[in-house]
């Protein structure tokens, strides 16, 4: 808490008062704005050293999807024969698997966040939330960079885009909402649980199969539809593949849905989050 | 445990009680140190069905009252794991107080330890932004101050060099350097004073005292007794998270030598 309070010569000194804290309580968002550039710099730092610390720096950003996207097309697509809703395999594929990695790695970056920064944590204080959000907007440039992919691919196989093209920044967003919120739950939880690291990668294998990126959500039976539709990662790589192409549009029930969840998924974990908070120091 | 022995503090006369500009009252810090560790859930939640879950309960700070003026400068001495540290990083807000309450009036440049913020793949400029902004200011901040940093730090060649070629010296200029650039209200020292060469050093202390020359405070916890004697006005002697004295340099620093 701190209290403007005016001093003799007519400077306000903040006066801070620390005391224990219990209960719950939100983010502090008058702080948040005072350390507005920490968060800047904090992406700018994860985007910094990954590529200054790889060979092949920021073409990694685009051999990974592509890569992923011939095996798909080789394994799912010729042999295994799952339909693609009349697109092309590999721009299908693609469009999937764009929002995809950016969701996968920046959960799994988030979630190992503030044990990766415990030299900070224990040493200066500042608003701890900025750690787990960082590596998730840091994401959004290997996102643009494999965009740039996905524009050429279309180009080659000859695929005008839809108007409905304008809602995918949409879609990005809800994708960004929910990496934020499983990653602040995660990074929290792995805090105080060290074995939350080992589940991240098997959480999201998981999530992955539960996700319509290898398979078109309309193979899903219907009777499953209503749960299945309670995974944000559906709404977004359905969005996804209806902004681009303008086939397989997102039934509104499923898109509220996965945005409710997401929502849920966020004010949680920020909850969660700012409880957690003062052990941080101690534990980490 | 021995009571402990309280001296009068020599101007508690004359100033007024608003003039603390960090108050601890009745402050007390409990770590939880499990019996055995627990690291993992699945452990966690066996041992706790099992109500096996047995935490320690070690006081790292025990009921602790204290007044530092605007202006002083002021040491904590005391053996390892007294509650020294704890003692900064609650002022610093790095931790929170189990139990009483902490006043502190203006901003506080924490330097528990230097250069901790810095990312060795980072180059000295860029974790210079970096840590700024760690400590609060903004890059606009940074850019009117960095050429004082830089020379302050001495490293004016190495500056686009990536930190992991530096010295253990320059990585301590520098943390020393941006930590200190904005002049804080409160400066709070752990054990920092030691690094770098003499010449390094007496920077060091030039600038803390031209700090406490315009009205800043400074906090410092030191091993070396003749650096508290030097530079401190008043000095807390810390034993097993109690304050066992607190008063003018030389006496406290008999008192604890004496142990």
């Amino acid at each position: 808490m701190i209290i403007p309070n005016a001093s003799a010569d007519g400077d306000i000194i903040p006066v801070t008062i620390i005391r224990p804290s219990r209960g719950w309580k939100g983010i502090d968002f008058k702080e948040l704005w005072r350390y507005r550039e920490l968060l800047y710099f904090l992406i700018w730092r994860d985007i910094k050293v990954r590529y200054k610390q790889s060979l092949l720096g920021a073409a990694w950003a685009i051999i990974q999807p592509l890569l992923t996207m011939i095996i798909f097309t080789i394994f799912f697509g010729q042999w295994a024969g799952i339909p693609t809703d009349e697109v092309p395999q590999p721009v299908f594929y693609f469009a999937g698997i764009l929002p995809w990695q950016f969701f996968q790695s920046g959960v799994s970056k988030s979630g190992i966040s503030l044990v990766a920064s415990r030299n900070l944590i224990t040493k200066i204080y500042f608003p701890r939330i900025a750690v787990p959000i960082a590596p998730i907007i840091a994401g959004l440039l290997d996102f643009g960079l494999a965009f740039l992919i996905l524009i050429v691919m279309m180009f080659f196989y000859g695929i005008v885009p839809t108007s409905t093209l304008w809602t995918l920044p949409l879609f990005l967003f809800l994708a960004l909402l929910t990496a934020v919120g499983v990653g602040i739950w995660l990074a929290g939880l792995n805090v105080a649980y060290r074995d939350v690291g080992y589940v991240i990668p098997f959480l999201l294998q998981v999530w992955f199969f539960l996700s319509p990126i290898v398979y078109s959500s309309t193979i899903v039976p219907e009777s499953l539809r209503p749960y299945y539709g309670l995974n944000p990662m559906v709404g977004v790589v359905q969005g996804f593949r209806w902004a681009i192409f303008g086939v397989g549009k997102p039934n509104l029930t499923d898109l509220c849905a996965s945005i409710g969840v997401a929502i849920f998924l966020l004010v949680s974990g920020v909850f969660y989050f700012k409880r957690m908070e003062r052990t941080f120091a101690d534990v980490v | 445990m021995s009571l402990p022995i309280v001296f009068k503090e020599p101007q508690e006369k004359t100033t007024n009680m608003n003039n603390a500009v960090i108050e601890l009252e009745s402050v007390s810090v409990r770590y939880r140190v499990p019996e055995e560790r627990i690291g993992t859930f699945k452990e966690y939640m066996i041992r706790r069905i099992q109500g096996k879950v047995k935490d320690r309960d070690f006081w790292a700070l025990h009921d602790v009252d204290l007044k530092v003026h605007k202006g002083e400068v002021f040491g904590v001495i005391g053996r390892n794991g007294a509650g020294k540290s704890t003692m900064l990083k609650i002022v610093s807000r790095v931790l929170r107080p189990t139990k009483g309450r902490v006043r502190v009036m203006g901003c506080v440049a924490p330097l528990l330890e230097l250069g901790a913020a810095f990312h060795h793949e980072l180059t000295g400029r860029e974790n210079i932004f970096l840590n700024a902004a760690l400590l609060g200011h903004t890059q606009k901040q940074v850019e009117e101050r960095f050429q004082k940093i830089v020379d302050f730090a001495d490293i004016s060649g190495f500056i686009d060099a990536p930190m992991r070629t530096y010295s253990t010296g320059m990585v301590a200029r520098l943390g020393f350097s941006v930590a200190t650039a904005w002049e804080p209200d409160i400066l709070v020292l752990d054990e920092v004073l030691a690094v770098g060469d003499e010449a390094f050093q007496a920077k060091c202390h030039d600038r803390i005292n031209n700090f406490r020359k315009n009205g800043a405070t400074v906090l410092l916890v030191s091993h070396n007794t003749q650096v508290v004697k030097n530079i401190c006005q008043r000095v807390a002697w810390i034993d097993q998270g109690v304050i066992q004295a607190v008063g003018v340099p030389e006496e406290i620093v008999q008192l604890y030598r004496g142990v």
